[in-house]
């Protein structure tokens, strides 16, 4: 096995965990605003590829396309946040976990009593013909996955930082309470953290779709989102993309080394054992209880 | 008071029980395979209300330990020859014993945490299953061995549905008596005051380790049956899906009461059925009543039920108004 070789996987690897870690992104973003962990996040990256489906047929250009799913998935979110999890905001833990993973297969079965079962296949935005570089071929959708996440990542960080409705934001995760009392709308924000976070989604969807088709089950994403945003500890932008990245190459060298079985059951032990010895993931600070 | 509460379920009870004698010895074979796999799915439910409703942990892989019970159980009895009355058991013990080792780590777990391990888990069985196609058939599915009471004596479709009946009325039985003895009550303190019961002298994980071993039982019980009652099993019977649709059994009936698992699980048993004409709109319509009853009936069906009862034995004193001058 020659250098290059390892160097594609690596490249493979990394473009596969740019897309779980934009989802565990779009998982983390809500629930550290809200305390919710949207169990049905995967399911607004199969609209987003859907939408991203409907779009392509229509004629659209790339840009537009990709703007107009970015906007559906922000819209989405906001729908859902309103009309589903505020009613049951506060709630025990339970029933935000079963009320979201609900919402999830209710538009995964929804999606596919309307679109059937049956992938369909759109390409991506530089076509399917490999770049080569030397010895190296390169997917160019592979490219283009990892620069979307970094310029998501990017913003984001420069969103939380730099712009006042993300230091409100930060605020209200920090201590919802004071932040009220210091004037800033805490439902507001809630709506905001479900846009971004489902705009999020739809645009891992898109990226995605080329790669794996549309199909009602791109929302398994989720999962390794999951074992992402856990390996990140759940709280931190940088963490989120960190897990994501991780969870990409360990899959995808497991599946070269140990074996293809091994590819799809690694980050689910990793999860268990992570949650076993160390809940707060790799990045995360343990949470401390007063009592 | 309690004992007001309770009669009116115990004469449900007995109706029940005689319904289900009635229905298996005039009914045909369809309908009676359709109430046979409504009373293994009160079974799941009975074993997950005690684990979520009862002792407050979250589970996302009910199913899984039922797909131990039902994978354990037909491999028992096609390697090894063990009637069902054997095989049957053994799984279930198998799927408590994975569902306490399951638990160990779970004792340090609550809220999402202990949703994404249980998720994980879920995940792990089912590839587990896919994977090892030489012993589960893989993706394609397990032919389930005909069930015999002994060699010689095979278990006839009627015998096979009184079988069930009395499996159910046993789980119904002993998760009553559970809930009554000391551990159950001990369950039930885990949830609502952990600490209270840990100052008490609760050992809280280990209450909580026991929730999930029993609660595997009770899975391993049910899937064990609905294997010899549909003849085959696939991976795809187990999955997220199946694990949801018990709990809205659960939530649909009442989290932490018996009554409500038992009339959970029977309301939504026939849903299918009804929507026998157009499958694909099973998975969204329990879903949405999942959904719906989250929001609009958070503590289920069973508190309507004992708002009925409570109120006519207990008229609930009104404030006086202070008398007008």
């Amino acid at each position: 096995m020659s250098t290059s070789f390892y160097l594609q996987l690596l490249i493979a690897g990394i473009s596969v965990g740019s897309v779980y870690a934009l989802v565990a992104l779009a998982i983390v973003i809500p629930f550290k605003a809200s305390g919710v962990l949207n169990f049905g996040q995967g399911e607004l990256a199969t609209v987003g590829a859907y939408a991203a489906l409907v779009l392509i047929e229509a004629g659209l250009p790339y840009p537009l396309v990709a703007i107009l799913v970015i906007g559906v998935g922000g819209l989405a979110g906001m729908a859902i946040e309103r009309l589903l999890i505020r009613p049951i905001a506060g709630a025990p833990a339970f029933t935000l976990v079963i009320a979201t993973f609900a919402i999830g297969l209710a538009i995964k079965s929804a999606i596919s009593i309307h679109w059937g079962d049956t992938p369909h296949s759109i390409s991506g935005p530089f076509g399917d013909d490999p770049l080569t570089l030397g010895t190296l071929r390169i997917n160019p959708t592979s490219l283009w996955i990892v620069f979307c996440t970094v310029l998501v990542t990017l913003l984001l960080t420069g969103f939380f930082r730099y712009v006042r409705a993300g230091k409100a934001m930060r605020a209200v995760a920090l201590n919802a309470e004071a932040a009220s009392l210091m004037g800033i709308r805490i439902n507001g924000v809630y709506r905001w953290a479900w846009a971004i976070s489902a705009a999020i989604g739809a645009l891992a969807g898109l990226l995605v779709a080329p790669v794996v088709g549309v199909n009602p089950e791109i929302g398994q994403l989720i999962l390794r989102g999951l074992v992402a945003a856990v390996i990140g500890g759940f709280t931190s932008i940088i963490g989120a993309v960190v897990g994501g990245i991780s969870v990409g190459l360990l899959e995808t060298f497991a599946g070269v080394w140990v074996g293809g079985a091994m590819k799809n059951l690694t980050p689910f032990l990793v999860l268990l054992v992570l949650l076993a010895f160390r809940p707060q993931g790799l990045f995360g600070s343990r949470e401390v209880y007063r009592v | 008071m309690f004992d007001t509460a309770l009669r009116p379920v115990h004469i449900l009870y007995g109706t029940g029980a005689l319904l289900v004698l009635l229905a298996g010895t005039t009914l045909g074979s369809y309908p009676s395979y359709l109430i046979s796999l409504a009373l293994i799915n009160v079974i799941a439910a009975v074993g997950l209300n005690l684990l979520v409703g009862n002792s407050g942990q979250i589970s996302l892989c009910h199913s899984s330990f039922m797909a131990i019970g039902a994978y354990g159980s037909s491999m028992l009895t096609a390697m090894f020859g063990l009637p069902f009355w054997l095989s049957i058991p053994c799984a279930a013990l198998g799927a408590a014993a994975v569902g306490a080792l399951l638990g160990m780590p779970a004792r340090r777990l609550s809220g999402i945490y202990l949703a994404l391990a249980t998720l994980a888990f879920l995940q792990i069985v089912q590839i587990a299953i896919e994977e090892s196609a030489d012993f589960t058939g893989g993706v394609r599915g397990l032919d389930v061995p005909k069930a015999f009471f002994w060699p010689s004596v095979p278990v006839g479709p009627r015998s096979l549905f009184f079988v069930v009946a009395g499996a159910c009325a046993l789980s119904i039985w002993s998760a009553a008596n559970l809930l009554k003895s000391k551990l159950g009550r001990e369950i039930n303190a885990a949830r609502l005051s952990p600490h209270a019961a840990q100052a008490l002298g609760v050992s809280v994980a280990r209450v909580k380790l026991t929730a999930f071993a029993l609660s595997a039982a009770y899975a391993g019980l049910a899937g064990g049956l609905l294997s010899l009652v549909v003849g085959f099993v696939e991976p795809n019977e187990f999955g997220i899906s199946a694990a949801l649709r018990q709990l809205t059994f659960i939530v649909v009936g009442g989290m932490g009461s018996l009554a409500g698992s038992v009339l959970g699980a029977l309301a939504l048993s026939g849903l299918p059925e009804l929507l026998r004409s157009a499958k694909e709109y099973s998975d969204l319509a329990s879903a949405l009543i999942l959904l719906a009853s989250l929001l609009f009936m958070p503590r289920g069906l069973v508190t309507l039920w004992q708002h009925l009862t409570v109120r006519t034995a207990h008229p609930v004193a009104r404030p006086h108004r202070s008398p007008a001058k």
